[in-house]
């Protein structure tokens, strides 16, 4: 009998129970779908990387000959050694508007267990000695090639031809970035070939390696070979060797599974908690109501257990109506999250299932969280006796609040105005929860406005602002700037060419250190424009460096600090030092600067230009690319737009995210409102109905319950302000990386768009509570006794 | 005011409840009404709906030659906003604002108030303005009561059992203010009680028996409340 109870009651105060089912499905359905998805990449990350033998060390360099790998090998501590043969070339593609760019990556066809191994997805092992490569899936994907089609590459300044005999994928390259300013893989242009060995030598001539990779006997770590390995291969010209845990792709796999990780973990809990408290408070509120019926149940022999039981079944409906349909729809959403990652992730196994396992726990959590906070708010009107019970509760005094004695804010106000300032008071822990749930409503939706206007600004001000330039051509090699110049200014369409250094460097500061590029740019340069934090364009120094925000973070270095150079440009073994001389703000990348003609000076190895930037009229790339895809010495021909217009694709899909949060955080704002207008409504039937006895309309009564809420909402907004900073930095803490630095700015729009948020949805919970308020009865309200 | 064949009928349920039948009355400037009757005889229906608080399942009902049986609830609102006053048997005083501002709160609705300083002299609670509710007597808040619903200055002044939580000294006190209300300033007084004794200080008395008007009696020579006694 007591069940119909229960669903009578859940269906007088639906609105808030419904709200509270939504905000319990919503971190539900985080929960399920977030470590679902999170156990599966983490899961199919390690298989990987256990199968295919993924290297613990990694070292590139200039040449080392192949026979002075096997020594290496000797060296304590080190399992496994192999020198490979890293080159990127361009493909041959006509058609296309974009250059396509191929890394060929050496392996030995004869190597039983080698170190990032190629798990062979179709096709056929590869001849040492056949013109065949295996492909990366992505890549052979998204140019929809097949098994024994032929793809042309530019090797050597030479056209040649490999077959494709298979597609697979290596733990080297999850996530394949091209450079490190790339931010998202992009399998139209840029992929992985694996070639063999003995292709390579004929492809370029060489007979030496570039690139070595290693892996670890169990317990010793990198740092106890690290210095060995310097030292044995400094001759053959070490530029950089790093850990596992700097490797490009496996960083970025790694942050993004730690974000998930956490975010599956904090977001429901938040929300939950969401849910717990305003689970509480309707409780206490319909336990206080009812406590004439408990009086009643008592009297009649039901046990305080029965009773609690009775009135714990509605967090029970509360918390499975949440978590079942939460549960479901994560396991759905995990589906679709699996293939997001998919798109950017190239790795074997990668799905998510229905997880019966996570689906429990998320029932279990909803349950642990709404049973508690419904058991906290009931367990004081159990406790009285019967005939307590039975009796009302103690009518609630009133009394004069320390505002009043602000007499100039007092006797602003007008009688409702004092009333609802009073009120205020007299549910002290009420009102705090409405104020945190305004904050919160606030300041979520302004972090992510502010998320969206940064990414925004992070991309135009690097694109619009700073890399003015339209084509940038890349060089193999480093070559003479002038001849270079001369040659390209020459080409019909270009109007301005500007070259530029990018020297790969070790930048040191006591024990820590950064490998980083320094950009050598030309004292007045049009093309690339270097600002500083207010926006102002400053020139490149002669003397020091300029560094990035992140980067003299990083290295913990202020203007003045003296930085330690290493690069593999010098030879020279005697210790370098720069100064820094500037501190920039910089979003996309992270870089060190300086004058070009300085940078080639410190260099001592004449004018040399790694790169050249290009203004030119429109329509020139196409030929441009067409005279020089033969060309022995350019690496790369980009043109920014391209560049740009792919960046803003990829971030588009932030875009949807970002309107889910803003709804999410508008349903919080509607629940916690809505349910604590309507409590107060119930507590308060009486004082309001008089009042329209008096004359009121139900504009006026209802007046004092909204001026309560927006008295609040204004303080709570203000204190939304710092929150939604805080919310941004550790964002942008959880998001930077080397390629991707997130200023912590919100912005005057976004304050904008959370009040908007905000008052919306304090105003639609209003609106829903007015229709209450028109619904009072004055006639039975008035006729109860007090 | 002019009421003609009042009926009001509640669903409860299954079951109809004719609470009201046929009632016909006028009501004059000046004059206290009291309104007789034993519980369920109809009284608090009758004065809900002469105080726009309800309205009639038929039958006609005149204000000034304004019709009430046709008003919207937004009519009703300025109806009692500016011509109805009440006074309840258990006071329903907002309790967190003082005396003082329960009938301020009054005021600033009002089209011409009274002075709240006037009527708290009058109902002998001046010193107490700055009080709550909670710190009130019973009686002490039916005076605060009367003088929000003064305040106003309503043409009619509805009360449904002023006295009923009161002992017998301190309703006399309310009852007395109540007349002097009626005489003084001109106005209707109407009082809904079942006890019979009070009934002496009525120009008119209504009895009331399952929900019919079964008798107006007329009072020739109203006593003053302090000789009543029960």
């Amino acid at each position: 009998m007591l069940w119909r109870k229960v669903f009578r009651d859940l269906k007088g105060n639906k609105g808030t129970y419904l709200a509270c089912m939504v905000i319990m499905i919503i971190a539900i359905l985080i929960f399920t779908s977030f470590s679902n998805v999170a156990d599966n990449l983490r899961m199919s990350q390690q298989n990987f990387y256990q199968n295919q033998n993924f290297a613990d060390g990694f070292i590139e360099m200039e040449a080392l000959p192949f026979g002075e790998i096997n020594k290496l090998q000797k060296i304590q501590g080190i399992k496994q050694i192999e020198g490979r043969m890293v080159k990127d070339v361009q493909v041959w593609a006509p058609d296309s508007e974009e250059s396509v760019y191929l890394r060929l990556v050496s392996i030995d066809p004869l190597e039983d267990n080698p170190l990032n191994g190629v798990f062979l997805t179709q096709g056929i092992p590869l001849k040492r000695d056949e013109m065949k490569i295996w492909l990366d899936s992505k890549f052979f994907e998204a140019h929809n090639l097949q098994l024994n089609d032929e793809i042309e590459i530019i090797a050597g300044g030479k056209k040649r031809a490999l077959t494709i005999a298979g597609v697979g994928q290596s733990p080297e390259f999850i996530y394949a970035l091209r450079t490190s300013a790339d931010v998202y893989p992009d399998p139209m242009t840029f992929g992985i070939a694996f070639v063999p060995l003995e292709i390579m030598e004929k492809l370029f001539g060489e007979r030496a390696f570039n690139n070595v990779i290693f892996s670890l006997k169990p317990g010793v770590k990198f740092d106890f070979v690290k210095d060995t390995l310097e030292w044995e291969l400094k001759p053959y010209g070490v530029k950089s060797i790093f850990p596992r845990a700097d490797q490009v792709s496996h960083l970025l796999l790694e942050t993004e599974l730690e974000n998930l990780e956490t975010m599956a973990q904090i977001m429901p809990v938040m929300f939950l908690a969401i849910a717990a408290m305003i689970l509480y408070i309707s409780l206490k509120r319909l336990t206080e109501q009812q406590r004439g019926q408990i009086g009643i149940l008592k009297a009649f022999g039901y046990t305080r257990r029965e009773i609690i039981g009775h009135y714990l079944t509605y967090p029970l409906i509360i918390a499975l109506g949440g978590s079942i349909p939460g549960g479901l729809l994560g396991s759905m959403l995990s589906g679709y999250l699996a293939q997001i990652y998919q798109v950017f992730f190239n790795m074997p196994d990668l799905s998510a299932k229905f997880s019966p396992r996570y689906f429990f726990l998320g029932i279990i959590l909803s349950l642990v969280f709404s049973l508690w906070a419904g058991y906290q708010g009931c367990k004081n009107v159990l406790r009285l006796e019967p005939a307590q019970a039975l009796r009302p509760p103690a009518p609630p005094g009133g009394g004069p609040i320390w505002l009043e004695k602000i007499s100039f804010f007092w006797n602003m106000l007008t009688v409702q105005g004092m009333m609802a300032v009073r009120n205020l008071s007299r549910n002290k822990g009420r009102s705090i929860f409405i104020f945190l749930g305004i904050m919160f409503c606030f300041a979520m939706s302004g972090f992510t406005w502010s998320m969206n206007d940064l990414i925004q600004t992070m991309l135009y001000d690097q694109y619009e602002k700073v890399e003015v330039y339209d084509i940038k051509l890349s060089l193999m090699l480093p070559l003479d700037q002038k001849d270079a110049a001369r040659e390209l200014a020459a080409f019909p369409g270009v109007l301005d060419v500007e070259p530029m250094a990018e020297i790969p460097v070790t930048l040191q500061k006591n024990w820590l250190e950064k490998d980083v590029s320094i950009l050598g740019i030309p004292e007045n340069s049009q093309l690339y424009i270097i600002l500083d934090n207010k926006g102002r364009k400053i020139p490149p120094p002669k003397e020091g460096l300029l560094l990035s925000e992140r980067l003299a973070a990083l290295l913990e270095v202020d203007i003045g600090s003296k930085l330690r150079i290493d690069t593999p440009l010098i030879d020279d073994w005697s210790p370098k030092e720069l100064e820094v001389t500037g501190i920039i703000p910089q979003y996309v990348g992270m870089g060190a600067y300086m004058e070009l003609n300085a940078l080639q000076q410190f260099l001592g190895q004449g004018p040399l230009a790694t790169s050249f930037m290009l203004k030119t009229a429109q329509g020139t790339i196409k030929p441009l690319q067409e005279k020089y895809r033969h060309s022995p010495f350019l690496a790369a021909i980009e043109a920014k737009d391209q560049k740009l217009g792919k960046m803003q694709e990829m971030m588009a899909s932030y875009g949807s995210t970002i309107y889910l949060f803003a709804l999410i955080s508008m349903i919080i704002g509607f629940a916690i409102i809505y349910s604590s207008s309507t409590i107060t409504l119930s507590e308060r039937s009486r004082e309001l109905a008089s009042m329209m006895v008096l004359g009121m309309t139900p504009r006026e009564v209802l007046s004092v319950i909204t001026f309560e809420q927006w008295f609040l909402a204004w303080g709570a907004m203000a204190a939304g302000i710092p929150m939604s900073k805080l919310m941004l930095g550790s964002m942008s803490q959880a998001l930077s990386s080397d390629v991707f630095t997130m200023p912590v700015i919100i912005t005057p729009s976004s304050y904008l768009l959370a009040f908007l948020v905000t008052a919306a949805s304090i105003g639609i919970a209003q609106l829903a509570a007015a229709r209450k308020v028109t619904k009072l009865s004055l006639v039975e309200v008035l006729k109860a006794r007090e | 005011m002019r009421a003609e064949e009042l009926c009001k009928t509640y669903k409860m349920g299954e079951v109809t409840v004719e609470a009201l039948k046929n009632a016909s009355f006028e009501l004059y400037e000046g004059e206290l009404v009291v309104v007789l009757g034993p519980s369920g005889s109809g009284k608090s229906t009758l004065l809900n709906i002469i105080g726009g608080m309800d309205t009639a399942t038929s039958g006609r009902l005149y204000y000034r030659d304004t019709p009430l049986h046709t008003a919207d609830s937004k009519q009703l609102t300025f109806y009692r906003r500016n011509d109805v006053g009440f006074v309840f048997q258990f006071y329903n005083l907002m309790p967190n604002l003082t005396a003082y501002e329960n009938i301020a709160l009054a005021v600033q609705i009002a089209q011409n108030p009274l002075s709240i300083e006037e009527l708290l002299e009058k109902v002998g609670l001046a010193d107490r303005a700055q009080h709550f509710p909670s710190q009130l007597s019973g009686g002490e808040q039916q005076r605060i009561a009367i003088a929000r619903a003064l305040v106003k200055n309503p043409q009619i002044l509805l009360c449904d059992e002023p006295t009923g939580a009161l002992d017998f000294a301190t309703s006399i006190q309310v009852l007395k203010l109540l007349k002097e209300f009626c005489t003084a300033y001109n106005k209707t007084v109407i009082i809904i009680t079942h006890n019979t004794a009070i009934a002496q200080i009525a120009h008119r008395v209504f009895h009331l028996k399952d929900g019919r008007i079964v008798k107006i009696e007329n009072n020739p020579h109203p006593i003053p409340p302090e000789k009543v006694t029960w």
